[in-house]
């Protein structure tokens, strides 16, 4: 295209991060219509049932440039943080724009374009929600260089090959996009949609394309937030409390300055922070300055807990059907207690931001999933407007949901706004462990009844959790859906239960906590599927067919049968495990996509140790499948790191771990063998990062009961 | 004080207490080797010193003068991939690849002590390498597979 085509203006709705206006709008009038625990139970079920929306530009000017050569290079939206996506988005755009694979290449958009994604890179939403728009867009320019061509062949019908449009009587005559591009002409969109490339003839889209960022991976060459340098930077580190909460009262530079190396000390309301030539020295300079702290109250972990089981019976229904309140009044009635502890991201690369910040503009190259939102939250730290500051977002060093906000950022952005020069900031992994905010705790209390047939005849469910996504929305917003619905995510039942009352409690904790990959997902899986699996067993029934004879009669009951029913086969379900082992299995459902995992545990010595997962999971539709495999054995991993030995502590209000001593991770020595195996139920793809790892906790825990007899209710379980 | 990383000399500050993975990634620009935890647990800043596996963030300057270092950014020959680099590549390995600097180091020096390892030997050596996405097992099956790249590179 034409370089000067790229500079037009548009406007994009601002529907972005999970709440669109639409939503909210919705959600309100529907709190006048039908009372508000209607509406937040009505608002629960859109939420799950219809992902959220995408919106997004589909001028194909905006989304690509051409080259001379025929290169295309697709301005991409999302962030890379090892989940493939750059390779799956471009997949879809070479599949219809007609390009060779090897023709297309991507570039990153930063927070003001080329292609602005208000949204962030989260929610396993990036494939899903980018599937019809990518597809449009590239074929909307695909129709658009085929008039083109077609008018410079001289036909009046041009057919589209390897980036080529072709005359179809002579296929010799033929003219490539790059010179097409290339032309000074002008373009016209077609009116009306192009028309999409059909199942039955995608030859990119389905296939186990190799990830285009791996080749700079394996020589060191990707550049990360804390690997980002420029010119004349320095580096800064900030004083950090040394207590949860605590405010700084009064600070000074103390003997900071004379110390080598130091260029300055930055004081404001609440922030102490030191520029210096290198790292080490501004982290040493720290402990030169005068600090003095107002501590709040004392905690513990165990507080928290407490404050939850406290608070976990005054919810806000999020699923409910029948009577379940009435129906467990007398009779037999089976009880569980379940809970997670707050666990660490320990994304491996810490949070890391570098800020240049000039009189009439600042640019920032920061490891985030949000460069939208961290280019505001730069601009509100300094008191400029939004759009003077640009956030170019790198590769990511993992993610899981703690590279949403970047403090560093902000930090970066007062020291290099203090000293006029480019400063860097990069956390420690102590501050990254004691200063990040967590996965929050969670407690489930659960009351069911089995009928004379074994069959659940009501279930109830008490859920309780610290924050995951209310500090991301604004207080009036967290009023109207009454819950945190990112804390619930996972906890509402797939199964067809004639009485059925799943509530959420959002509890407030003096601890910073948030999104932790697939949000809810890890812990409510476990509760609610580890219970599921009691009753079975308090039914006299084998787990797998207790699940399905539970399933509901519809298009998900269907997909949710299909994939355990895989994942039973490949496990060899029914048949017994190797002496001294047990299986266990779990199933999730979550956006949208289906998973289905059987483990096979056992003792060495006193050691809990996984030796097999078998993994089934159904996304609709895997665009690259060895990717999505990719993110199910990670997904896996790190899922039963977290279930066997990750479990934050707090002592007199302070983060116990402030390494990995403290706070180890599983190792390749853990790992277990795993056999993932790809399902295809349709033509549209639901998430991929976060839901294949959903049912992995509570397929062990039920695996470990099966081989002791002893039902855990408390990660971790190793 | 003089270094010799990647067979190439480079001359820095004579401050012999730093520990190498800082005067790498922020006087000499080698980004590829990572910092991940400052205190030699995770692994993501291994480097080779006269070939063997080394936590270059628990490393002081001192301990190195006159070694040779060699980074990821040296462990290619030019163009061509090392065996572990291309088995890494081949089994699409990484995910954020934030960890693979070190895992590939670790693995380098595993595969040129011993070319042959048992299943056993690779996890001893692989263990200490963390990997927070996830990748164990195709980590595991790229060092076997970097095994057999090197014998039918030897033949």
């Amino acid at each position: 295209m034409k370089r000067d085509a790229r500079t037009q203006r548009w406007r994009m709705t601002r529907r972005g991060f999970l709440i669109g206006l639409g939503i909210v709008g919705g959600g309100l009038a529907l709190g006048a219509t039908l009372g508000l625990p209607a509406a937040r139970l009505a608002l629960a079920d859109w939420l799950d049932g219809a992902g959220f929306p995408a919106s997004m530009p589909k001028d194909p000017e905006i989304w690509f440039a051409i080259q001379p050569d025929g290169r295309v290079v697709m301005a991409m939206p999302k962030v890379e943080m090892g989940q493939g996506v750059h390779t799956a988005l471009a997949q879809l755009a070479a599949e219809e724009l007609g390009v060779a694979w090897e023709q297309i290449s991507v570039t990153q958009s930063s927070s003001i374009g080329p292609v602005r994604d208000p949204a962030g890179t989260n929610a396993s939403f990036s494939v899903m929600g980018l599937f019809p728009v990518i597809r449009e867009t590239a074929a909307t320019l695909r129709e658009m260089l085929r008039a083109a061509g077609a008018e410079q062949l001289g036909i009046a019908q041009a057919e589209i090959e390897q980036g080529f449009v072709i005359d179809p009587a002579n296929p010799a005559r033929r003219i490539g996009f790059g010179e097409l591009a290339a032309q000074r002409r002008e373009w016209q969109a077609p009116e009306e949609a192009a028309p999409l490339t059909p199942p039955d003839r995608w030859r990119m889209i389905g296939q186990p394309v190799p990830r285009l960022d791996l080749p700079a991976k394996v020589r060191g060459a990707a550049i990360y937030g804390y690997d980002a340098r420029v010119e004349g930077m320095l580096y800064g580190a900030v004083a950090r409390p040394p207590r949860l909460g605590a405010k700084l009262r009064r600070a000074a530079p103390g003997t900071a300055l004379s110390r080598p190396g130091v260029v300055q000390v930055v004081i404001r309301d609440g922030f102490a922070g030191v520029v210096a030539e290198s790292r080490l020295t501004a982290y040493a300079a720290l402990n030169d300055l005068e600090l003095e702290w107002e501590l709040p109250p004392p905690f513990t972990h165990q507080d928290l807990e407490e404050r939850l089981a406290a608070q976990a019976g005054s919810g806000t229904p999020i699923q409910q059907h029948g009577d379940a309140t009435g129906a467990l009044r007398g009779g037999q009635v089976i009880e569980a207690t379940y809970r997670t502890p707050l666990a660490a991201h320990a994304n491996l690369e810490p949070q890391a931001a570098l800020v240049d910040v000039q009189p009439d503009r600042v640019r920032a190259w920061v490891s985030t999933q949000s460069p939208v939102q961290v280019a505001s939250s730069i601009a509100a730290t300094l008191g400029r407007s939004a759009d003077t500051v640009e956030v170019t977002p790198t590769y990511l060093g993992g993610g899981f949901g703690r590279k949403l906000l970047i403090t560093a950022a902000n930090e970066a952005a007062i020291l290099s706004a203090a000293t006029g020069k480019p400063v860097h900031v990069g956390w420690t992994r102590t501050e990254e462990f004691r200063h990040s905010y967590l996965r929050p705790p969670t407690y489930a209390a659960f009351r069911a009844a089995l009928d004379g047939q074994g069959n659940i005849i009501a279930l109830e469910q008490r859920h309780a959790s610290g924050n995951v996504l209310f500090d991301f929305i604004p207080a009036p917003l967290r009023w109207v859906f009454g819950s945190d619905f990112g804390a619930w995510r996972g906890a509402r039942l797939v199964y067809n239960i004639p009485n059925l009352l799943v509530t959420s409690q959002t509890v407030e904790l003096p601890v910073p906590t948030g999104p932790w990959r697939g949000l809810g997902l890890l812990a409510n899986v476990f509760a609610v599927e580890s219970f599921i699996d009691e009753l079975a067993h308090a039914a006299g029934s084998d787990p797998l067919e207790f699940r399905l004879r539970h399933l509901p009669d519809s298009e998900l009951g269907q997909r949710l049968r299909t994939t355990l029913l895989a994942v039973a086969e490949m496990a060899g379900w029914g048949q017994p495990a190797p002496a001294g082992r047990a299986r266990g299995i779990a199933c999730s459902v979550d956006m949208h996509t289906v998973a289905a995992h059987v483990a096979e545990v056992g003792y060495e010595g006193d050691k809990l140790r996984v030796y097999r997962v078998w993994a089934a999971v159904d996304p609709g539709l895997a665009i690259n499948p060895n990717g999505l495999a990719a993110q199910t054995e990670g997904g896996i991993m790190m899922g039963l790191s977290a279930t066997l030995f990750e479990q934050v502590t707090i002592s007199e209000g302070r983060i116990d771990a402030g390494n990995f001593d403290r706070y180890p991770l599983l190792t390749i020595a853990d790992a277990p063998e795993v056999a993932v195996q790809i399902l295809r139920s349709g033509d549209q793809p639901f998430g991929g990062g976060e839901p294949p790892m959903g049912p992995i906790a509570a397929a062990v825990n039920n695996a470990l009961f099966a081989l002791t007899g002893e039902r855990k209710r408390q990660l971790p379980l190793g | 004080m003089e270094l010799t990383i990647n067979g190439q000399q480079y001359t820095v500050a004579d401050e012999p207490a730093r520990p190498l993975l800082y005067v790498l990634r922020d006087e000499l620009g080698l980004t590829g080797t990572k910092f991940g935890c400052g205190a030699g647990i995770c692994g993501a800043c291994t480097v080779h010193v006269n070939g063997k596996a080394t936590r270059s963030c628990q490393t002081m300057l001192a301990t190195v003068a006159g070694a040779q270092i060699t980074t990821i950014e040296g462990l290619a020959d030019g163009e061509r991939l090392h065996p572990v680099q291309q088995a890494f590549l081949e089994l699409q390995t990484p995910q954020c690849g934030w960890c693979m600097s070190g895992q590939m180091m670790t693995a380098a020096a595993l595969l040129a002590e011993n070319p042959n390892p048992t299943h056993e030997e690779m996890i001893a050596a692989m263990r200490y390498n963390y990997c927070r996405c996830g990748a164990y097992a195709r980590i595991a099956r790229a060092v076997m597979r970097a095994a057999e790249l090197m014998k039918e590179g030897a033949v």
